[in-house]
């Protein structure tokens, strides 16, 4: 009994010595690791490079990165402006070499494959865990997270209520004939698409040859009604707020800002639906900074950040426990429904295989007329 | 002795010619190197991205005339080419007609405040090309200048302004003469001012009248410098990107605009962009080559 109850305490003994030896083992791994991290962060030197869109950086983004510029004062983002995704490219082959920079979702297979970019690693990034499951999966290729979400938002309709009396609740609003003069499309590509879901193309991003012919001769036909083509929101609020304008494919920030101004205006959800947009941060192949990266997407993920930008800037952001100031924005956006992004609500935007073919018919049709 | 001073005196003669053989290429060489290295290379670096013999991009390149071949087949671009043509025909003539009758005030009517006045009619370069195009859209827009004076005087209605004064045609035509105006008043005032007045003078006592005078002395001697503001004005409209940007709209795209989007927007086509500026270049350089021998035959002529 005796010996039995010295085998006993001395398994306890043993069993108390293994659990704090695997605990300490265990801490000093974890202490190991966060310690390695804190190491590579500290050998990150140098300003952190950013190439982003224009309003995201010194000039008025400020309160997106605020947390990291006061966590990394010797690592301040210094910004480069790109217009586009396709200027980005330009500048990458240019020889600009940032750490991170922030395409659209439907450019992420065009990146991932391009091997300008490297996988993030979200363990990196508190706030990771507060983005939207259904935006995360998109910033995905082949099960690695080469994007990770930020702000979101779609392509609509918006229109004056007081001028316009739409027939359907339909893309078609954007064509129509009766309001020549007084439609604004949008500068980009993505006008082929929304012909292909107006003219009900079964895969308006990999539309066939014929489809594309159709798609593009029937914008030609309909651009004698378009006003402008818009590729500044400043622009498009100047023509809309005059009067110029009572038709515009428009963002849903648009539409808040033209109720601001008073105007009877409406932001229809076509029936063929509308076209969501998120974008997706991405650190480059390379990055000497990419702990720092990691750091800086992780203050734009942050709740804060998230509501600011909502309020600011009038975008969704992917931190679903953001809510913005605006019950307008937040009806407009749809910010309670998690996948107002994607099926039945919208068409998330997506890789067009043959973007190169779109961009020259689109370009073909600016020129036309 | 007498040798050598006869050395001596032939000496400087080659010392100059030998200098001055030297002046003339170190004179020349920094010129020429500046517009080798800024504007022939680049001009090089262009037609090569139009052959796709050199790229920015990675993938398969190699030499192709596929650009060029759809350029020259594709009605769009060529259509929209005439298009910028007509649209800077217009307003170079009608901006030349406009500032002729100043140029001539100016330089003819023995004002002692020409150079005052010629001061004044320069004066909006002191802003920005950019504040003094945007400034445009306050005047022009819906609720702008000239829609709002109609409302006051009851002319319009204000649910029907004239809408067709921004974003369209007339407004890039109308921004680019104003703009463009003082440029063209300038080589016109000075082919007038150097005109040998002596020659008016001598018309007037041969029996011409005034009018006659100025259609057989005045006019032929200023065509130089009307045919320079003309092409002062042709040249830089006709791939104008700016101004019809901002009052454009989608009717007013121009040439220039379609250059800078194939290289901006969408997704980079380079090589149709490239194609197209360089069809500009020599359109415009045959332009002024034709128009350079047309000057030099009319002075020619006139002399």
């Amino acid at each position: 009994m005796g010996n039995h109850e010295e085998t006993e305490r001395l398994s306890r003994q043993r069993l108390l010595k293994i659990a704090a030896a695997g605990g300490a083992g265990l801490l000093t791994t974890r202490l190991g690791t966060a310690q390695a991290a804190l190491d590579a962060l500290a050998a990150e030197s140098g300003r952190l490079k950013v190439l982003d869109w224009p309003g995201y950086g010194n000039d008025g983004g400020q309160s997106m990165f605020a947390s990291y510029v006061k966590k990394y004062p010797h690592n301040k983002p210094q910004f480069t402006v790109m217009a586009n995704e396709s200027d980005a490219l330009a500048k990458f082959h240019a020889g600009l070499k940032p750490d991170l920079f922030r395409p659209y979702v439907g450019w992420v297979k065009y990146f991932a494959t391009s091997g300008l970019v490297q996988p993030w690693d979200p363990k990196l990034i508190s706030n990771f865990k507060h983005l939207n499951p259904f935006m995360v999966k998109a910033g995905q290729y082949k099960g690695k997270q080469y994007g990770i979400p930020a702000d979101w938002g779609f392509d609509a309709i918006l229109y004056r209520s007081d001028k316009v009396t739409p027939k359907a609740r339909s893309w078609g609003l954007i064509f129509d004939d009766r309001y020549k003069g007084k439609i604004a499309w949008f500068d980009d590509l993505n006008m082929l698409t929304v012909a292909g879901l107006y003219l009900g193309f079964p895969r308006p991003w990999r539309q066939s040859d014929s489809e594309l012919r159709k798609a593009q001769q029937f914008l030609i036909k309909k651009k004698k009604n378009v006003r402008l083509i818009w590729s500044s929101e400043t622009d498009l609020w100047q023509a809309f707020g005059s009067g110029e304008l009572w038709i515009a494919y428009a963002w849903p920030n648009d539409w808040v800002q033209m109720k601001k101004k008073k105007l009877k205006v409406v932001y229809m959800r076509p029936r063929e639906k509308p076209v969501a947009w998120v974008g997706m941060f991405m650190v480059l192949k390379g990055s000497p900074r990419r702990r720092l990266a990691h750091a800086y997407v992780d203050a734009w993920s942050s709740t804060r950040s998230a509501k600011w930008l909502e309020d600011n800037y009038g975008y969704g952001h992917a931190n679903v426990l953001a809510r913005p100031s605006s019950s307008d924005l937040l009806k407009a956006l749809q910010l309670t429904n998690t996948r107002a992004v994607t099926e039945p609500a919208a068409h998330l935007d997506r890789d067009i295989p043959r973007r190169a073919q779109y961009a020259r018919m689109w370009e073909e049709v600016k020129a036309s007329g | 002795m007498a040798v050598a001073e006869a050395g001596t005196a032939a000496a400087p003669p080659r010392r100059r010619r030998r200098r001055l053989s030297l002046a003339t290429p170190s004179l020349l060489g920094v010129p020429l190197a500046w517009l080798g290295v800024f504007f022939l290379a680049p001009i090089a670096i262009v037609a090569a991205y139009s052959f796709d013999v050199y790229s920015l991009y990675p993938g398969t390149h190699g030499f192709t005339t596929a650009a060029w071949h759809d350029f020259l087949h594709s009605p769009v671009y060529l259509r929209l080419f005439w298009k910028s043509v007509q649209m800077s025909l217009i307003v170079s003539a009608v901006v030349v007609a406009l500032a002729y009758p100043l140029a001539y005030y100016l330089a003819l009517s023995g004002t002692k405040r020409k150079y005052v006045l010629l001061l004044l009619l320069i004066a909006p370069f002191l802003t920005s090309y950019l504040l003094r195009v945007l400034a445009w859209k306050v005047i022009l827009g819906n609720q702008g200048v000239i829609n709002s004076f109609l409302f006051w005087t009851g002319m319009r209605s204000p649910d029907h302004p004239i809408s067709q004064l921004l974003y369209s045609r007339f407004a890039v035509m109308l921004v680019l003469g104003y703009v463009w105006l003082p440029f063209v008043a300038l080589p016109i005032f000075v082919s007038l001012e150097s005109m040998d007045r002596r020659l008016l003078e001598a018309a007037s006592d041969l029996g011409a009248s005034r009018l006659w005078a100025f259609f057989r002395v005045t006019l032929p001697l200023s065509l130089p410098g009307v045919v320079a503001a003309f092409l002062f004005v042709f040249i830089p409209t006709l791939g104008e990107f700016v101004t019809p940007s901002l009052v454009g709209g989608a009717s007013g795209y121009m040439y220039g605009n379609q250059i800078v989007d194939l290289f901006g927007t969408g997704f980079p086509d380079w090589e149709t962009g490239s194609v197209l500026a360089l069809f500009l270049l020599g359109v415009v350089a045959a332009l002024t080559v034709v128009f350079s021998r047309f000057l030099r035959s009319g002075q020619a002529a006139v002399g």
